[in-house]
Protein backbone atom coordinates (compact mmCIF):
# COMPACT_ATOMS: atom_id res chain seq x y z
CA UNK A 1 0.00 0.00 0.00
CA UNK A 2 2.75 2.26 1.02
CA UNK A 3 4.52 0.90 -1.78
CA UNK A 4 1.74 1.81 -4.37
CA UNK A 5 0.82 5.37 -2.79
CA UNK A 6 4.41 6.14 -3.58
CA UNK A 7 4.58 5.23 -6.76
CA UNK A 8 1.08 7.31 -7.18
CA UNK A 9 2.92 10.35 -5.58
CA UNK A 10 5.49 10.14 -7.93
CA UNK A 11 3.61 9.67 -11.08
CA UNK A 12 1.47 12.75 -10.05
CA UNK A 13 5.10 14.63 -9.48
CA UNK A 14 5.86 13.47 -12.87
CA UNK A 15 2.98 14.51 -14.50
CA UNK A 16 2.89 17.77 -12.93
CA UNK A 17 6.82 18.32 -13.45
CA UNK A 18 6.38 17.77 -17.15
CA UNK A 19 3.36 20.08 -16.90
CA UNK A 20 5.98 22.89 -15.86
CA UNK A 21 8.75 22.10 -18.76
CA UNK A 22 10.22 25.10 -20.51
CA UNK A 23 8.94 24.07 -23.76
CA UNK A 24 5.53 24.09 -22.99
CA UNK A 25 5.56 27.31 -20.71
CA UNK A 26 7.38 29.57 -22.86
CA UNK A 27 4.96 32.27 -23.31
CA UNK A 28 2.16 30.26 -25.65
CA UNK A 29 -0.40 32.62 -25.00
CA UNK A 30 -0.62 36.52 -24.04
CA UNK A 31 -0.47 37.31 -20.57
CA UNK A 32 -3.96 39.10 -19.13
CA UNK A 33 -3.19 43.06 -19.86
CA UNK A 34 -3.56 43.23 -15.84
CA UNK A 35 -1.01 41.00 -15.04
CA UNK A 36 1.65 42.82 -17.22
CA UNK A 37 0.53 46.35 -15.67
CA UNK A 38 1.25 44.45 -12.55
CA UNK A 39 4.33 43.58 -13.69
CA UNK A 40 5.42 46.55 -14.86
CA UNK A 41 4.95 48.10 -11.24
CA UNK A 42 6.82 45.67 -9.35
CA UNK A 43 9.66 45.59 -11.90
CA UNK A 44 9.91 49.11 -10.71
CA UNK A 45 9.22 48.67 -7.01
CA UNK A 46 11.79 45.28 -7.36
CA UNK A 47 14.44 47.83 -9.35
CA UNK A 48 15.46 45.80 -12.17
CA UNK A 49 16.15 49.05 -14.17
CA UNK A 50 19.32 49.99 -12.70
CA UNK A 51 21.45 46.82 -12.63
CA UNK A 52 20.17 45.54 -16.42
CA UNK A 53 20.42 48.78 -18.22
CA UNK A 54 24.05 50.17 -19.10
CA UNK A 55 25.12 52.65 -16.49
CA UNK A 56 23.25 56.14 -16.52
CA UNK A 57 20.27 54.59 -18.90
CA UNK A 58 22.41 55.14 -22.08
CA UNK A 59 21.89 51.87 -23.18
CA UNK A 60 18.44 49.84 -24.25
CA UNK A 61 15.95 48.74 -21.22
CA UNK A 62 16.72 45.67 -19.87
CA UNK A 63 19.43 44.70 -22.05
CA UNK A 64 22.20 44.83 -19.26
CA UNK A 65 25.76 45.89 -18.86
CA UNK A 66 25.46 47.68 -16.09
CA UNK A 67 29.06 46.96 -14.07
CA UNK A 68 28.37 46.09 -10.23
CA UNK A 69 32.04 46.62 -8.25
CA UNK A 70 32.53 43.82 -6.29
CA UNK A 71 35.65 43.03 -3.97
CA UNK A 72 35.87 40.13 -6.15
CA UNK A 73 35.72 41.79 -9.54
CA UNK A 74 33.43 43.79 -12.19
CA UNK A 75 29.88 41.69 -12.36
CA UNK A 76 27.66 43.00 -15.53
CA UNK A 77 23.99 42.99 -14.95
CA UNK A 78 22.71 41.18 -18.31
CA UNK A 79 20.34 40.96 -20.59
CA UNK A 80 16.74 40.16 -19.50
CA UNK A 81 14.78 40.85 -22.79
CA UNK A 82 12.98 38.54 -24.54
CA UNK A 83 15.84 37.87 -26.93
CA UNK A 84 16.11 34.09 -27.19
CA UNK A 85 19.75 34.11 -27.65
CA UNK A 86 21.29 36.82 -25.44
CA UNK A 87 18.22 37.48 -22.87
CA UNK A 88 15.85 35.29 -21.14
CA UNK A 89 13.45 34.49 -24.34
CA UNK A 90 13.84 30.98 -24.06
CA UNK A 91 12.74 30.96 -20.43
CA UNK A 92 9.76 30.04 -18.91
CA UNK A 93 8.03 31.24 -15.88
CA UNK A 94 9.34 28.59 -14.31
CA UNK A 95 12.86 29.62 -15.03
CA UNK A 96 12.14 33.09 -14.54
CA UNK A 97 11.26 32.16 -11.18
CA UNK A 98 14.11 29.50 -9.99
CA UNK A 99 16.36 32.61 -11.12
CA UNK A 100 15.14 35.16 -9.13
CA UNK A 101 14.29 33.19 -5.99
CA UNK A 102 17.07 30.65 -5.95
CA UNK A 103 19.87 32.31 -8.64
CA UNK A 104 19.77 29.56 -11.08
CA UNK A 105 19.65 29.69 -14.65
CA UNK A 106 18.76 27.20 -17.33
CA UNK A 107 22.27 27.56 -17.98
CA UNK A 108 24.58 28.58 -14.98
CA UNK A 109 24.15 29.73 -11.00
CA UNK A 110 24.10 33.45 -10.92
CA UNK A 111 26.71 35.16 -8.80
CA UNK A 112 24.86 37.17 -5.85
CA UNK A 113 25.08 40.49 -7.46
CA UNK A 114 21.56 39.06 -8.30
CA UNK A 115 19.96 39.70 -5.11
CA UNK A 116 18.16 36.47 -5.06
CA UNK A 117 18.93 36.43 -0.89
CA UNK A 118 16.51 39.06 -1.28
CA UNK A 119 14.18 37.73 -3.81
CA UNK A 120 14.06 34.42 -2.04
CA UNK A 121 11.16 34.98 -0.62
CA UNK A 122 8.98 36.59 -3.76
CA UNK A 123 5.66 34.87 -4.25
CA UNK A 124 5.00 33.02 -7.26
CA UNK A 125 2.09 35.58 -8.18
CA UNK A 126 5.29 38.50 -8.17
CA UNK A 127 7.13 36.56 -9.85
CA UNK A 128 4.71 36.07 -12.98
CA UNK A 129 3.47 38.96 -13.22
CA UNK A 130 7.20 40.81 -13.73
CA UNK A 131 8.01 37.60 -16.08
CA UNK A 132 4.58 38.81 -18.16
CA UNK A 133 6.07 42.40 -18.28
CA UNK A 134 9.50 41.48 -19.09
CA UNK A 135 8.11 39.21 -22.13
CA UNK A 136 6.84 42.21 -23.59
CA UNK A 137 9.36 44.27 -24.35
CA UNK A 138 11.22 44.49 -27.49
CA UNK A 139 13.78 41.80 -27.44
CA UNK A 140 17.43 43.51 -27.89
CA UNK A 141 20.13 40.94 -29.89
CA UNK A 142 23.03 42.20 -27.20
CA UNK A 143 25.54 39.97 -25.88
CA UNK A 144 26.02 39.89 -22.07
CA UNK A 145 29.01 41.56 -20.97
CA UNK A 146 32.20 38.81 -19.68
CA UNK A 147 32.49 39.35 -16.12
CA UNK A 148 35.84 40.81 -14.67
CA UNK A 149 36.04 37.46 -11.76
CA UNK A 150 39.05 35.71 -11.25
CA UNK A 151 39.30 32.23 -10.41
CA UNK A 152 37.54 30.92 -8.30
CA UNK A 153 35.12 33.36 -7.89
CA UNK A 154 34.78 33.03 -11.38
CA UNK A 155 33.66 29.52 -11.24
CA UNK A 156 30.04 29.59 -11.02
CA UNK A 157 29.41 25.71 -10.21
CA UNK A 158 31.61 26.70 -6.80
CA UNK A 159 28.22 28.98 -6.07
CA UNK A 160 26.22 26.03 -5.21
CA UNK A 161 28.28 26.35 -1.99
CA UNK A 162 27.15 29.66 -1.33
CA UNK A 163 23.76 29.22 -2.00
CA UNK A 164 23.84 26.35 0.43
CA UNK A 165 25.09 28.08 3.02
CA UNK A 166 23.72 31.46 2.69
CA UNK A 167 21.05 31.28 1.00
CA UNK A 168 17.75 32.72 3.83
CA UNK A 169 13.89 31.68 3.73
CA UNK A 170 13.57 34.83 4.91
CA UNK A 171 15.74 38.29 6.35
CA UNK A 172 15.83 39.54 10.20
CA UNK A 173 13.21 42.42 10.62
CA UNK A 174 14.77 45.49 10.97
CA UNK A 175 11.90 47.01 13.29
CA UNK A 176 8.87 45.41 15.04
CA UNK A 177 5.46 45.46 14.64
CA UNK A 178 2.66 43.56 13.33
CA UNK A 179 0.22 46.42 11.57
CA UNK A 180 -1.06 45.24 7.81
CA UNK A 181 1.24 48.32 6.68
CA UNK A 182 4.10 46.78 8.39
CA UNK A 183 3.93 43.68 7.16
CA UNK A 184 3.17 44.80 3.34
CA UNK A 185 6.32 46.82 4.28
CA UNK A 186 8.42 43.81 5.40
CA UNK A 187 7.85 42.66 1.98
CA UNK A 188 8.24 46.02 -0.28
CA UNK A 189 11.54 46.50 1.79
CA UNK A 190 13.07 42.76 2.15
CA UNK A 191 11.96 41.04 -0.83
CA UNK A 192 10.91 43.89 -3.68
CA UNK A 193 13.38 46.81 -2.60
CA UNK A 194 16.11 44.41 -1.74
CA UNK A 195 17.01 47.32 0.54
CA UNK A 196 19.29 45.36 2.98
CA UNK A 197 21.37 44.38 -0.05
CA UNK A 198 23.11 47.71 0.59
CA UNK A 199 22.79 48.70 3.69
CA UNK A 200 23.59 45.83 5.16
CA UNK A 201 27.59 44.94 5.31
CA UNK A 202 29.02 42.45 3.67
CA UNK A 203 31.22 39.28 5.08
CA UNK A 204 34.44 37.67 3.41
CA UNK A 205 32.36 35.40 1.52
CA UNK A 206 30.32 37.95 0.30
CA UNK A 207 27.23 37.57 1.84
CA UNK A 208 25.29 39.98 3.90
CA UNK A 209 26.02 39.96 7.29
CA UNK A 210 22.84 39.50 8.98
CA UNK A 211 23.82 40.11 12.71
CA UNK A 212 24.20 43.65 11.55
CA UNK A 213 21.15 43.60 9.26
CA UNK A 214 20.35 47.19 7.94
CA UNK A 215 23.08 49.05 10.20
CA UNK A 216 24.86 50.19 6.67
CA UNK A 217 27.95 49.66 4.60
CA UNK A 218 29.88 52.14 4.49
CA UNK A 219 31.83 49.98 1.63
CA UNK A 220 29.36 49.72 -0.60
CA UNK A 221 31.34 52.86 -2.98
CA UNK A 222 33.36 55.80 -2.28
CA UNK A 223 29.50 56.98 -1.38
CA UNK A 224 28.40 53.98 1.91
CA UNK A 225 25.06 53.28 2.16
CA UNK A 226 23.94 54.49 6.11
CA UNK A 227 21.80 53.31 8.66
CA UNK A 228 18.65 52.54 8.23
CA UNK A 229 17.62 50.64 11.41
CA UNK A 230 14.71 53.13 13.37
CA UNK A 231 17.67 53.93 16.13
CA UNK A 232 20.12 54.97 12.70
CA UNK A 233 17.22 56.86 11.18
CA UNK A 234 16.00 58.86 14.22
CA UNK A 235 19.53 59.29 15.54
CA UNK A 236 19.56 61.47 12.18
CA UNK A 237 16.17 63.09 12.77
CA UNK A 238 14.07 60.80 10.05
CA UNK A 239 10.66 60.49 10.57
CA UNK A 240 8.06 58.19 9.06
CA UNK A 241 6.33 61.12 7.35
CA UNK A 242 9.73 62.32 5.71
CA UNK A 243 10.75 58.58 4.94
CA UNK A 244 8.16 58.63 2.85
CA UNK A 245 8.72 62.00 1.50
CA UNK A 246 11.90 61.21 0.85
CA UNK A 247 11.18 57.70 -1.56
CA UNK A 248 8.07 59.59 -3.39
CA UNK A 249 10.15 63.16 -4.33
CA UNK A 250 14.00 61.83 -3.47
CA UNK A 251 14.05 65.18 -1.70
CA UNK A 252 13.16 65.56 2.33
CA UNK A 253 14.05 68.32 5.12
CA UNK A 254 17.00 65.51 6.04
CA UNK A 255 18.40 66.11 2.20
CA UNK A 256 17.97 64.76 -0.95
CA UNK A 257 19.14 61.23 -2.17
CA UNK A 258 22.86 61.00 -3.51
CA UNK A 259 25.05 58.07 -4.62
CA UNK A 260 23.72 54.91 -5.54
CA UNK A 261 20.42 55.79 -3.41
CA UNK A 262 19.66 58.27 -6.69
CA UNK A 263 19.05 55.97 -9.33
CA UNK A 264 17.06 53.95 -6.78
CA UNK A 265 14.75 57.00 -6.44
CA UNK A 266 14.92 57.72 -9.95
CA UNK A 267 13.65 54.16 -11.44
CA UNK A 268 11.96 52.99 -8.37
CA UNK A 269 10.81 53.89 -5.54
CA UNK A 270 9.22 57.54 -6.96
CA UNK A 271 6.88 54.90 -9.40
CA UNK A 272 5.81 53.29 -6.24
CA UNK A 273 1.98 53.26 -4.94
CA UNK A 274 1.33 56.03 -2.02
CA UNK A 275 0.25 52.70 -0.16
CA UNK A 276 3.67 50.78 -1.11
CA UNK A 277 5.90 53.82 -0.11
CA UNK A 278 4.10 54.34 3.68
CA UNK A 279 4.64 50.66 4.14
CA UNK A 280 8.41 50.71 3.59
CA UNK A 281 8.74 54.03 5.57
CA UNK A 282 6.51 51.75 8.62
CA UNK A 283 8.56 48.97 7.70
CA UNK A 284 11.94 50.88 8.66
CA UNK A 285 10.78 53.14 11.61
CA UNK A 286 8.02 50.62 13.14
CA UNK A 287 5.10 50.78 14.53
CA UNK A 288 5.96 52.59 17.28
CA UNK A 289 8.79 54.61 16.06
CA UNK A 290 11.63 55.77 18.21
CA UNK A 291 11.35 59.72 18.49
CA UNK A 292 13.69 61.93 16.20
CA UNK A 293 16.50 63.59 17.81
CA UNK A 294 16.94 66.51 18.26
CA UNK A 295 20.10 68.36 17.18
CA UNK A 296 23.21 68.01 20.00
CA UNK A 297 24.92 70.89 20.91
CA UNK A 298 29.03 70.28 20.39
CA UNK A 299 31.57 71.60 22.00
CA UNK A 300 34.34 72.55 19.74
CA UNK A 301 37.69 74.70 19.14
CA UNK A 302 36.00 77.82 18.73
CA UNK A 303 39.41 79.42 16.44
CA UNK A 304 38.99 75.93 14.42
CA UNK A 305 35.31 76.31 13.71
CA UNK A 306 36.07 79.94 12.68
CA UNK A 307 38.77 78.50 10.09
CA UNK A 308 35.88 75.98 8.88
CA UNK A 309 33.57 78.56 8.74
CA UNK A 310 35.59 80.70 6.46
CA UNK A 311 36.15 78.21 4.18
CA UNK A 312 32.26 77.13 4.14
CA UNK A 313 31.56 81.06 3.17
CA UNK A 314 33.95 80.97 0.98
CA UNK A 315 33.12 78.26 -1.48
CA UNK A 316 30.09 76.58 0.18
CA UNK A 317 27.28 79.39 1.50
CA UNK A 318 26.61 80.95 -2.31
CA UNK A 319 24.68 78.19 -2.82
CA UNK A 320 24.15 76.63 0.50
CA UNK A 321 23.17 79.64 2.23
CA UNK A 322 24.93 81.63 5.00
CA UNK A 323 22.78 79.90 7.49
CA UNK A 324 22.93 76.44 5.82
CA UNK A 325 19.16 76.78 4.75
CA UNK A 326 19.83 75.73 1.36
CA UNK A 327 17.87 76.93 -1.49
CA UNK A 328 14.71 75.55 -3.14
CA UNK A 329 16.17 73.85 -6.64
CA UNK A 330 19.43 74.51 -6.07
CA UNK A 331 20.82 72.86 -2.94
CA UNK A 332 19.67 71.11 0.00
CA UNK A 333 19.74 71.95 3.38
CA UNK A 334 22.98 72.01 5.57
CA UNK A 335 21.02 72.45 8.89
CA UNK A 336 19.67 68.93 10.49
CA UNK A 337 21.25 67.16 6.95
CA UNK A 338 21.58 63.50 7.21
CA UNK A 339 24.76 63.26 6.08
CA UNK A 340 26.20 65.84 8.65
CA UNK A 341 24.15 64.22 11.53
CA UNK A 342 26.06 60.35 10.24
CA UNK A 343 28.19 59.68 13.32
CA UNK A 344 30.62 58.10 9.99
CA UNK A 345 32.44 61.09 8.02
CA UNK A 346 32.44 59.45 4.81
CA UNK A 347 29.80 60.60 2.70
CA UNK A 348 30.58 64.08 3.76
CA UNK A 349 34.18 64.20 3.03
CA UNK A 350 33.80 62.18 -0.49
CA UNK A 351 30.73 64.14 -1.31
CA UNK A 352 32.78 67.32 -1.18
CA UNK A 353 35.79 65.96 -2.59
CA UNK A 354 34.18 64.73 -6.00
CA UNK A 355 31.02 66.94 -5.51
CA UNK A 356 27.70 65.41 -7.27
CA UNK A 357 26.33 65.36 -10.47
CA UNK A 358 22.79 67.39 -11.56
CA UNK A 359 19.52 65.49 -9.75
CA UNK A 360 16.71 65.42 -11.43
CA UNK A 361 13.62 65.10 -9.35
CA UNK A 362 9.51 64.74 -9.48
CA UNK A 363 7.53 67.44 -10.48
CA UNK A 364 10.51 69.12 -11.67
CA UNK A 365 12.66 69.33 -8.49
CA UNK A 366 15.83 70.03 -9.45
CA UNK A 367 19.50 70.15 -7.16
CA UNK A 368 22.02 71.81 -9.07
CA UNK A 369 25.48 70.23 -9.85
CA UNK A 370 27.70 70.66 -7.09
CA UNK A 371 31.66 70.94 -7.73
CA UNK A 372 34.21 68.98 -5.98
CA UNK A 373 36.63 70.53 -3.96
CA UNK A 374 39.44 68.04 -3.98
CA UNK A 375 41.71 70.48 -6.34
CA UNK A 376 40.42 73.47 -4.36
CA UNK A 377 40.57 72.90 -1.02
CA UNK A 378 44.25 71.14 1.63
CA UNK A 379 43.55 68.07 3.46
CA UNK A 380 43.48 70.69 6.05
CA UNK A 381 40.71 73.00 4.94
CA UNK A 382 38.72 70.13 4.44
CA UNK A 383 39.03 68.66 7.63
CA UNK A 384 38.16 71.85 9.12
CA UNK A 385 35.31 72.46 6.34
CA UNK A 386 34.11 69.09 7.04
CA UNK A 387 34.32 69.71 11.36
CA UNK A 388 32.34 72.90 11.24
CA UNK A 389 29.56 71.73 8.99
CA UNK A 390 29.64 68.86 11.49
CA UNK A 391 29.27 70.48 14.75
CA UNK A 392 27.17 73.19 14.06
CA UNK A 393 24.43 71.84 11.75
CA UNK A 394 25.14 68.02 12.26
CA UNK A 395 24.98 67.49 15.88
CA UNK A 396 28.36 65.34 15.49
CA UNK A 397 32.31 65.74 16.84
CA UNK A 398 34.57 67.60 15.19
CA UNK A 399 36.70 65.34 15.17
CA UNK A 400 37.79 64.38 11.32
CA UNK A 401 41.76 64.87 10.59
CA UNK A 402 43.36 66.18 7.78
CA UNK A 403 44.89 62.34 7.75
CA UNK A 404 41.22 60.98 6.94
CA UNK A 405 40.73 63.36 4.41
CA UNK A 406 43.77 62.66 2.38
CA UNK A 407 42.95 58.81 2.77
CA UNK A 408 39.49 59.52 1.10
CA UNK A 409 41.13 61.45 -1.99
CA UNK A 410 42.92 57.98 -3.36
CA UNK A 411 40.57 55.28 -1.66
CA UNK A 412 38.36 53.67 -4.10
CA UNK A 413 35.96 51.05 -2.91
CA UNK B 1 23.07 94.10 14.99
CA UNK B 2 26.81 94.82 13.37
CA UNK B 3 28.21 92.86 10.39
CA UNK B 4 31.11 91.19 11.04
CA UNK B 5 33.94 92.31 8.68
CA UNK B 6 37.30 91.16 7.61
CA UNK B 7 40.07 92.33 5.83
CA UNK B 8 40.81 91.04 2.35
CA UNK B 9 43.17 92.24 -0.49
CA UNK B 10 43.20 90.98 -3.82
CA UNK B 11 44.99 91.73 -7.13
CA UNK B 12 42.63 92.83 -9.38
CA UNK B 13 43.25 93.56 -13.23
CA UNK B 14 46.82 94.26 -12.01
CA UNK B 15 46.16 96.52 -9.08
CA UNK B 16 46.46 95.57 -5.44
CA UNK B 17 43.04 96.17 -3.68
CA UNK B 18 42.68 96.08 0.26
CA UNK B 19 39.55 96.51 1.97
CA UNK B 20 37.72 95.66 5.03
CA UNK B 21 34.38 93.75 4.01
CA UNK B 22 31.43 91.70 5.47
CA UNK B 23 32.53 88.10 6.04
CA UNK B 24 29.90 86.38 4.29
CA UNK B 25 30.11 88.45 0.95
CA UNK B 26 29.71 86.77 -2.20
CA UNK B 27 32.81 87.84 -4.84
CA UNK B 28 30.44 89.69 -7.47
CA UNK B 29 28.92 92.56 -4.81
CA UNK B 30 32.40 92.71 -3.99
CA UNK B 31 33.21 94.04 -7.32
CA UNK B 32 30.11 96.02 -8.31
CA UNK B 33 29.36 97.60 -4.71
CA UNK B 34 32.92 98.14 -3.57
CA UNK B 35 35.07 98.38 -6.32
CA UNK B 36 32.14 99.45 -9.20
CA UNK B 37 33.57 97.17 -11.62
CA UNK B 38 30.03 96.04 -13.04
CA UNK B 39 30.57 94.06 -15.93
CA UNK B 40 30.93 91.01 -14.32
CA UNK B 41 26.99 90.12 -14.50
CA UNK B 42 24.90 89.05 -11.81
CA UNK B 43 22.40 86.35 -14.13
CA UNK B 44 20.86 83.34 -12.26
CA UNK B 45 22.83 83.90 -8.63
CA UNK B 46 23.10 80.28 -8.64
CA UNK B 47 26.73 79.59 -10.80
CA UNK B 48 24.11 77.93 -13.13
CA UNK B 49 24.67 80.36 -16.33
CA UNK B 50 28.59 81.95 -16.01
CA UNK B 51 27.92 85.70 -17.02
CA UNK B 52 29.60 86.20 -13.28
CA UNK B 53 32.87 84.04 -14.46
CA UNK B 54 35.92 85.81 -13.13
CA UNK B 55 39.38 84.82 -14.53
CA UNK B 56 41.35 83.43 -11.28
CA UNK B 57 45.22 83.49 -11.89
CA UNK B 58 47.10 80.70 -10.27
CA UNK B 59 50.72 80.96 -8.92
CA UNK B 60 51.83 78.05 -11.66
CA UNK B 61 50.93 80.42 -14.22
CA UNK B 62 47.36 78.52 -15.12
CA UNK B 63 44.42 80.48 -15.52
CA UNK B 64 40.94 79.02 -14.31
CA UNK B 65 37.29 80.34 -14.38
CA UNK B 66 35.52 81.07 -11.32
CA UNK B 67 32.01 81.67 -10.95
CA UNK B 68 31.47 84.91 -8.75
CA UNK B 69 28.28 84.61 -7.62
CA UNK B 70 29.18 81.65 -5.58
CA UNK B 71 32.50 82.26 -4.47
CA UNK B 72 32.98 84.48 -1.38
CA UNK B 73 35.06 87.25 -1.71
CA UNK B 74 37.32 86.16 1.27
CA UNK B 75 37.89 83.17 -1.13
CA UNK B 76 40.40 85.44 -3.30
CA UNK B 77 42.18 86.75 -0.23
CA UNK B 78 45.92 87.01 -1.61
CA UNK B 79 44.76 85.70 -5.21
CA UNK B 80 45.63 87.38 -8.12
CA UNK B 81 42.15 87.68 -10.73
CA UNK B 82 41.20 89.06 -14.38
CA UNK B 83 37.82 90.36 -14.67
CA UNK B 84 36.02 91.74 -18.22
CA UNK B 85 37.63 95.32 -17.41
CA UNK B 86 41.08 93.90 -17.64
CA UNK B 87 40.95 92.78 -20.90
CA UNK B 88 42.00 95.90 -22.70
CA UNK B 89 45.10 98.04 -22.95
CA UNK B 90 45.24 101.28 -21.20
CA UNK B 91 47.16 104.46 -21.75
CA UNK B 92 48.65 106.24 -18.94
CA UNK B 93 45.15 107.56 -18.09
CA UNK B 94 43.52 104.65 -17.59
CA UNK B 95 41.24 105.05 -20.93
CA UNK B 96 41.34 101.63 -23.09
CA UNK B 97 42.96 102.13 -25.56
CA UNK B 98 42.88 98.15 -27.61
CA UNK B 99 40.90 95.47 -26.71
CA UNK B 100 42.24 91.81 -26.41
CA UNK B 101 42.33 89.70 -29.55
CA UNK B 102 39.70 87.87 -28.17
CA UNK B 103 37.39 90.92 -27.92
CA UNK B 104 38.47 92.00 -31.03
CA UNK B 105 36.78 88.54 -32.95
CA UNK B 106 33.78 88.76 -30.79
CA UNK B 107 33.13 92.53 -32.34
CA UNK B 108 34.17 91.07 -35.50
CA UNK B 109 32.05 88.16 -35.62
CA UNK B 110 29.42 90.27 -33.80
CA UNK B 111 29.11 87.90 -31.41
CA UNK B 112 26.63 90.16 -29.08
CA UNK B 113 22.59 90.07 -29.07
CA UNK B 114 21.78 91.10 -25.62
CA UNK B 115 25.67 90.99 -24.81
CA UNK B 116 24.55 89.77 -21.11
CA UNK B 117 26.52 86.76 -21.22
CA UNK B 118 29.18 88.18 -23.10
CA UNK B 119 32.02 88.84 -20.21
CA UNK B 120 31.54 85.17 -18.84
CA UNK B 121 32.21 83.86 -22.45
CA UNK B 122 35.14 86.26 -23.43
CA UNK B 123 36.25 84.96 -19.95
CA UNK B 124 35.62 81.70 -20.84
CA UNK B 125 37.44 81.98 -24.15
CA UNK B 126 40.41 84.08 -22.34
CA UNK B 127 41.19 80.84 -20.13
CA UNK B 128 40.48 78.47 -23.09
CA UNK B 129 43.32 80.47 -25.41
CA UNK B 130 45.89 80.72 -22.50
CA UNK B 131 45.17 77.14 -22.19
CA UNK B 132 46.35 76.54 -25.89
CA UNK B 133 49.29 78.09 -25.17
CA UNK B 134 50.69 75.38 -22.48
CA UNK B 135 48.81 72.64 -24.56
CA UNK B 136 48.12 72.65 -28.13
CA UNK B 137 45.56 70.68 -29.81
CA UNK B 138 45.43 69.47 -33.33
CA UNK B 139 43.56 71.04 -35.55
CA UNK B 140 40.71 68.33 -36.06
CA UNK B 141 40.41 68.68 -32.26
CA UNK B 142 39.62 72.53 -32.38
CA UNK B 143 35.68 72.58 -32.54
CA UNK B 144 35.26 69.84 -30.31
CA UNK B 145 37.86 71.62 -27.50
CA UNK B 146 35.68 74.90 -28.00
CA UNK B 147 32.27 73.10 -27.37
CA UNK B 148 34.03 71.83 -24.07
CA UNK B 149 35.37 74.70 -23.10
CA UNK B 150 32.09 76.88 -23.49
CA UNK B 151 29.75 74.19 -23.14
CA UNK B 152 28.26 75.62 -19.56
CA UNK B 153 27.93 79.12 -20.68
CA UNK B 154 24.45 79.83 -21.03
CA UNK B 155 23.30 82.53 -23.62
CA UNK B 156 19.34 83.28 -23.18
CA UNK B 157 19.19 84.86 -26.70
CA UNK B 158 20.81 81.30 -28.11
CA UNK B 159 23.71 83.45 -29.99
CA UNK B 160 26.26 80.10 -29.57
CA UNK B 161 27.18 80.05 -32.89
CA UNK B 162 28.48 83.37 -33.61
CA UNK B 163 30.49 83.06 -29.93
CA UNK B 164 31.63 79.63 -31.52
CA UNK B 165 32.94 81.36 -34.94
CA UNK B 166 34.72 83.63 -33.02
CA UNK B 167 36.53 81.69 -31.07
CA UNK B 168 37.36 79.06 -33.62
CA UNK B 169 38.95 82.40 -35.71
CA UNK B 170 40.88 83.48 -32.73
CA UNK B 171 42.60 79.89 -32.77
CA UNK B 172 42.91 79.17 -36.04
CA UNK B 173 44.77 82.68 -36.66
CA UNK B 174 46.96 83.06 -33.72
CA UNK B 175 50.12 81.25 -34.43
CA UNK B 176 51.02 78.62 -31.36
CA UNK B 177 47.66 77.40 -30.41
CA UNK B 178 47.09 74.74 -32.90
CA UNK B 179 49.89 71.77 -33.24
Amino acid sequence: MIKSTLLAVAGLAAVLLSGCSASDSVASKPAPADQIKRGQYLAQAADCMVCHTAKDGSGAPFAGGYPIHSPFGVIYGTNITPDKEHGIGAWSADDFFTAVTEGITPKHRLFPAMPYASYKSMTREDSDAIYAYLMTKKPVALANKENGLSFPFSFRPGLFFWQSAFLKDQLPDVSSGASAEWQRGRYVTNVLGHCAECHTPRTMAGNLDLSQSYQGNPKLDRIGAPDITPSGLAARGWTTTDLATFFAKGVAPQGSAYGEMYPVVHFSTQHMSGKDISAIATYLMGDTPPAPQPLKTISADAALLKAGQRTYIAVCAGCHGLEGQGKPNVSVAMKGNSTLRDINPQNLIVSTLDGIAEQKFPNNVTMQEMPGFARTLSDLEMSQLVNFLRATWGGQAADVSAEQIKAFRSEKH
Amino acid sequence: MTIAQQALTVHINGQNVTLDVPEGLMMIDFLHEYLNLTGSRFGCGQGVCRACTVILDNTDGTSEEIRSCITGAHFFNGKKIRTIEGHGKKNDKGEVVAVSPIQQKFLEHYSFQCGYCTPGFVNAATVLIEKLQREPVAKEQVEETITHALDSHLCRCTGYVRYFEAVKDVILTTPGLIK
